[in-house]
């Protein structure tokens, strides 16, 4: 497989704040969000001459948000996509870069998946006419994402044992990072018991196995690492990257089993060939965690344990601040807030700087406690490589490894 | 198709030049199960789609299927998302394995269909009956005069293997 590893770097990351009602508009939002990356960059508007962006109707378009900014583009895609589509765009502007169509690229998403097009697809979605290959599904009451991806949980459950206590310890593992993140939604840290207290929504998934839905814009700027050098904080280099990596019969892929396998089956050895890296070597992760056992899944797939194991691996401490190996540090769409996966790139990004904004009082400018008790730190010491598994369903994702 | 099917509030969409999902609902509504069969290599596919997933063939003819399979997996909606299925929770959502085809043309691949489990007047089956392993059969939900649902529904059949249901 071709690499361009080290070649290319993260050099900027921003967000709004994240919410339950924004009052503006998504190309506001947009705007914010770029403008912070860019800022955090150490750039200027003419430094970046490219924009990708990625949305489901629900979105302003990159047309829109540059020239607020002030920034001509030399090359812009706006991308149909949802979750996985972060790391597949943060390859695509690689690609475009390495291709000579631009230098710089500003990558963003912005949605208010709470007040305007509930992701959790309530209220307008709802009531959409049926056609075409959702008359395979939907006409039987099965929509929403808890709804599409529950019958492969519950295939786990039959071919593995996994219990609903297993992976709710993703949701206590991620609440208590949130716990350690002034930006988070839910800073409440819970209990095991307190997930599968909560009251069912579709079985096998209680509330509290779901994201949150929330209103936001987040940005990733994506350089050379020759123009990185310039750029205001250590560089960030990709080693790796899947993007979009399905398994067979995409539109119905319940006709190909097992299905309790996901698309990471498939993209582990394109992203770990391109890095160089085995599972071990990485010391930090960044789950899709649209749902507690999403990440399960994603983390056995891609070899962090072996297949099946995946709940005695999320439930055994690993994946907690001061674990061997943390996942979602700023709690992840289960508790800080859903943003299709931006998030967790950024949150990486902060946690190979050794900056991420926790409370510690110079956090930004990495000076960190590593003291984990709620309302504290959560700096990964000496986090060296991350990975990011990116999630669209069960058989599509994507992948990013980084390095500092 | 002349218009759309209104059912549980949704409207079901089936235009004419919808050749995929057309025929397939017509021959629903006159109570057969009919897969695309591939006119090269004959294998069946589920749902209708254009070309052999396997050999690429672009010619195709419905083929009937017996209707009867096993639950693969399921799930129980307690919180419907849709309104006209709020009045209907608690309701199970199966992936029924049919019993033609099964492991062909590779050991992972099989015909599955989703669709609730329900009771021979199309109530949702109660929540307690429905576990994995567990043999179904077909039966056809009439909405309009050109279109039914295909549905399933429990048999009296021993069941296929390991029975399990999630508990609680």
């Amino acid at each position: 497989m071709n690499s361009l590893r080290d070649k290319y770097c993260i050099v900027g990351v921003g967000e709004t704040e994240y919410s339950r009602g924004s009052g503006r508009s998504t190309r506001a939002m947009a705007v914010e969000a770029v403008r912070k990356a860019i800022l955090d960059a150490g750039l200027t508007a003419g430094d970046v001459d490219g924009m990708m962006d990625y949305q489901s109707g629900d979105s302003t378009l990159a047309p829109h948000v540059a020239p607020d900014l002030g920034i001509r583009l030399n090359f812009y895609m706006d991308v149909m996509g949802g979750g996985s589509s972060t790391e597949a765009l943060v390859g695509l502007a690689m690609g475009a870069i390495e291709a000579g169509m631009c230098r710089t690229v500003a990558i963003y998403r912005s949605m208010n998946g709470y007040s305007e097009f509930r992701i959790g697809g309530t209220g307008a979605r709802a009531a959409q006419p049926v056609r075409g290959l959702d008359l395979a599904q939907v006409p039987f009451g099965m929509r929403s994402a808890g709804q599409n991806f529950a019958l492969t949980f519950m295939r786990h459950m039959y071919d593995y044992g996994t219990t609903s206590e297993q992976v709710a310890h993703v949701k206590a593992a991620h609440s208590k990072h949130a716990s350690q993140n002034p930006k988070a939604l839910l800073k409440e840290r819970v209990t095991v018991q307190d997930v599968v207290n909560s009251r069912w929504i579709v079985k096998p998934l209680h509330l509290l196995d779901c994201c949150l839905e929330t209103d936001n814009a987040t940005c990733i700027i994506v350089t050379s690492a020759e123009r990185a050098r310039d750029c205001r904080h250590r560089p960030i280099h990709v080693m790796g990257v899947a993007g979009r990596v399905s398994k067979p019969r995409l539109d119905f892929h319940w006709a190909h089993g097992p299905i309790s396998r996901v698309a990471g089956y498939y993209a582990r050895d394109i992203v770990f060939g391109q890095a160089g890296i085995a599972p071990e070597d990485v010391d930090v992760t960044g789950s899709y965690d649209a749902f507690t056992f999403t990440t399960m899944l994603q983390l056995e797939e891609y070899g962090f344990c072996k297949k099946g194991e995946g709940g005695a691996y999320v439930s055994s401490g690993v994946i907690e601040l001061g674990g061997k190996r943390p996942n979602n540090t700023s709690g992840g769409h289960l508790c800080e807030g859903y943003t299709h996966g931006m998030s967790m790139v950024i949150e990486n990004v902060r946690q190979l700087r050794g900056t991420v904004d926790d409370y510690c009082p110079r956090g930004t400018e990495g000076v960190h406690t590593y003291d984990y008790s709620p309302g504290r730190c959560r700096q990964v010491k000496d986090a060296e490589i991350s990975m990011n598994l990116g999630w669209a369903m069960p058989p599509l994702g994507s992948a990013l490894v980084m390095r500092r | 198709m002349p218009q759309p099917v209104t059912y549980r509030g949704m409207s079901l969409v089936v235009p004419d030049n919808d050749s995929e999902w057309n025929e397939y609902f017509a021959h629903a509504r006159q109570h057969r199960l009919m897969l695309r069969a591939c006119a090269a290599c004959g294998l069946m596919r589920y749902p209708p789609t254009h070309a052999c997933p396997w050999c690429m063939d672009l010619g195709w003819t419905w083929k009937e299927v017996s209707g009867r399979g096993t639950i693969h997996s399921y799930e129980i909606v307690m919180h419907a998302i849709q309104p006209g299925f709020k009045e209907i929770t608690p309701y199970a959502v199966v992936l029924v394995e049919l019993d033609e085809q099964r492991g062909r043309p590779t050991p992972d691949e099989a015909l599955r269909i989703i669709a609730n489990l329900v009771t021979a007047d199309f109530t949702p089956e109660a929540e307690g009956a429905v576990a994995i392993g567990k043999r179904v059969r077909v039966l056809f939900q009439d909405l309009a005069d050109h279109f039914a649902l295909p549905q399933f529904t429990l048999t009296d059949e021993p069941a296929e293997g390991r029975v399990w249901r999630l508990s609680g």
